[in-house]
């Protein structure tokens, strides 16, 4: 019989965990923090409505302007890219939540178990897919039941899941980014600085036609353009093209290049 | 000689062109306390990082638990509990939870972890407070539930990294009856420290660092009678003896000197005969004390003396010697 506190020489101890339980028990955790915070929960929620709200009200006159598909309502032409610009923005908060862990101390107690680094980063963007994935299914759902969205058939599932490959991916640009920074003031001005050429410097608001030239140079180079273009063709046209595939190509080698540098920064002293 | 739970050899640690630890060894038996003195900046947590593999040493080599720390990184902290400023819990989620989440990590299944979050939360009178997030603890809760998590997995060795800085009193005092507890059950312990009364009360040992070297180390008695001074205090029955008190302790080869009031008279003790000495002189001249002591100089003293310009300390092979002879100066 041991103490409670005795050291494990003279009691039974663990032999330590499998990679896949290191990854549940961490993103479980995670997910929880956001579950048990109900502000954190209702503005995980109400800001893609919010953004849904304005931009639908705010550039709803773009539906005139020359260039724009004809027959299309500007609820139907903004949805498929917002659900990629909320796959984007939840995709900023894992740098974020990396560099809070790091910050109150959490980091260094992981760090001192005996787990895999990598599964601390994969558990992060894991958990992040998770509450992406719910914010954007709330989404739709609002949209078709508030704002007349009418997507084509089983193509908005598509883009949904396009979305979420996508958000997927930009994580680990910005959590290897927040391994570098480590510093949440700097981090939080680097997102918004990449945030806003992402977003706007898209066929998101705009078909790129409408877009001033140089703009138009910026759209055509931004992965997100394609996975807006992609989603727009998911759910408008209930169809799929190549554009889709350059999309996910794009997310994939982003992802992987974001885990290397995210391990890189990780190990980082 | 026991068991060597920590045995750290010329560790040194560079930062860029700053160094923070230069050729520190360190050697810590089975179940001791190993107490690490120094001021902010000092190096304490450089090499708890070390130690506990968070960092890697620049050189040096460093063994704890029997493993090393560079190639045996994973069995190192299968076997120890970090605690201290930099390291801490989840303040977002239950103490439950977070007492939970490190026993599922370290491998135990969701009974067994529950079983043992709820064993630590009792041991540590977290009972109540289990459910409610972290953050909503008070100051002393936290620590405990800081010291329960780096618990869980029944560690050989603990570090403890300024566990009671800021801390109250009270709860100053229940954190080291729990801190001698798991020592009398076997722990080993590495604290670190900027409270000399804690390293006082807790340490069997005590390692000085100052800019990264080790400026002192033994015993707490040891630092105090290598480098504090020990002061024999008398206080005269009469304060006209006092010019006849001080001729009669000079004579005996003593340096006294006496306050404004001209009743107390202090001198230093270099030698341990230094008392039986005042007592015969002052006994031979007929002078009659009422008081008549020898005043230990506290830790404060060591500390201050060996902290009082690290810049200076740092370029300074024996600061102890110097700093002996400012003591003896002043």
């Amino acid at each position: 019989m041991s103490s409670s506190l005795a050291p494990a020489t003279q009691g039974a101890t663990w032999r330590g965990s499998s990679l896949y339980t290191q990854i549940m028990v961490l993103t479980g955790r995670s997910l929880r923090s956001v579950l048990l915070d109900p502000k954190n929960l209702l503005f995980t929620l109400l800001t893609p409505l919010m953004m849904l709200l304005l931009f639908s009200q705010v550039f709803s006159n773009v539906a005139n302007t020359p260039g724009f598909p004809k027959g299309v309502s500007y609820i139907n032409f903004l949805m498929p890219a917002t659900l990629v610009t909320t796959a984007l923005s939840a995709a900023m908060t894992a740098g974020v939540g990396f560099v809070n862990d790091l910050r109150n101390g959490v980091l260094a107690r992981f760090r001192a178990l005996p787990i895999n680094g990598g599964s601390i980063l994969a558990a992060r963007s894991l958990a992040d897919l998770v509450r992406s994935a719910v914010q954007l299914i709330i989404m739709i759902v609002a949209a078709v039941a508030v704002f007349g969205f009418t997507p084509k058939g089983f193509g908005v599932a598509g883009a949904l899941l396009l979305a979420l490959i996508v958000g997927w991916g930009l994580g680990w640009l910005f959590l290897a980014v927040a391994t570098w920074m480590r510093n949440p003031e700097t981090l939080q001005m680097f997102t918004f600085l990449a945030m806003f050429p992402l977003m706007f410097g898209s066929s998101a608001y705009m078909p790129l036609d409408g877009l001033p030239g140089w703009m138009q140079f910026v759209a055509t180079v931004n992965p997100l353009t394609y996975a807006i273009d992609a989603s727009r063709e998911l759910t408008l046209q209930g169809t799929i093209s190549s554009t889709a595939f350059t999309s996910i190509g794009i997310s994939l080698v982003i992802a992987a290049g974001g885990m290397v540098f995210a391990a890189k920064g990780f190990r980082r002293q | 000689m026991t068991e060597l739970m920590i045995d750290a050899v010329r560790i040194t640690k560079k930062f860029g062109k700053m160094t923070a630890l230069d050729g520190v060894d360190l050697s810590v038996p089975k179940g001791t306390v190993m107490g690490l003195l120094g001021h902010n900046g000092a190096g304490k947590t450089t090499l708890v990082n070390i130690l506990s593999t968070l960092t890697t040493a620049t050189s040096g080599t460093a063994r704890v638990a029997g493993y090393d720390v560079l190639t045996h990184g994973h069995d190192v902290r299968g076997r120890i509990g970090l605690t201290g400023q930099f390291a801490s819990v989840d303040e977002q989620i239950t103490g439950l939870d977070n007492l939970v989440l490190i026993a599922r990590l370290l491998g135990a299944s969701p009974k067994q972890a529950r079983r043992r979050a709820e064993e630590l939360l009792t041991v540590f009178d977290l009972t109540a407070a289990g459910g409610r997030k972290a953050q909503t603890y008070s100051g002393g809760m936290r620590r405990r539930l800081d010291l329960a998590a780096s618990l869980v997995g029944h560690p050989d060795v603990i570090f403890l990294d300024e566990p009671t800085t800021g801390l109250d009193p009270s709860s100053r005092n229940s954190l080291w009856e729990i801190v001698e507890r798991l020592v009398r059950e076997g722990t080993t312990v590495l604290l670190t420290t900027q409270y000399l009364e804690e390293a006082d009360r807790l340490a069997d040992r005590i390692t000085v660092l100052a800019s990264g070297r080790i400026v002192a180390a033994g015993t707490a008695d040891q630092l105090k009678g290598d480098i504090g001074t020990r002061t024999i205090m008398l206080t005269l029955a009469h304060p006209g003896d006092v010019t006849v008190a001080m001729d009669a302790l000079k004579r005996a080869g003593l340096h006294p000197s006496h306050d404004v009031t001209r009743r107390k008279i202090s001198s230093p003790a270099v030698a341990s005969t230094d008392l039986i000495l005042a007592v015969r002189a002052l006994d031979r001249a007929g002078v009659m004390v009422t008081e008549l002591g020898i005043s230990e100089p506290s830790l404060d003293d060591v500390y201050l003396a060996l902290n009082h310009d690290p810049k200076t300390d740092a370029d300074n092979a024996n600061a102890v010697t110097q700093i002996i002879k400012a003591i003896s100066a002043a």
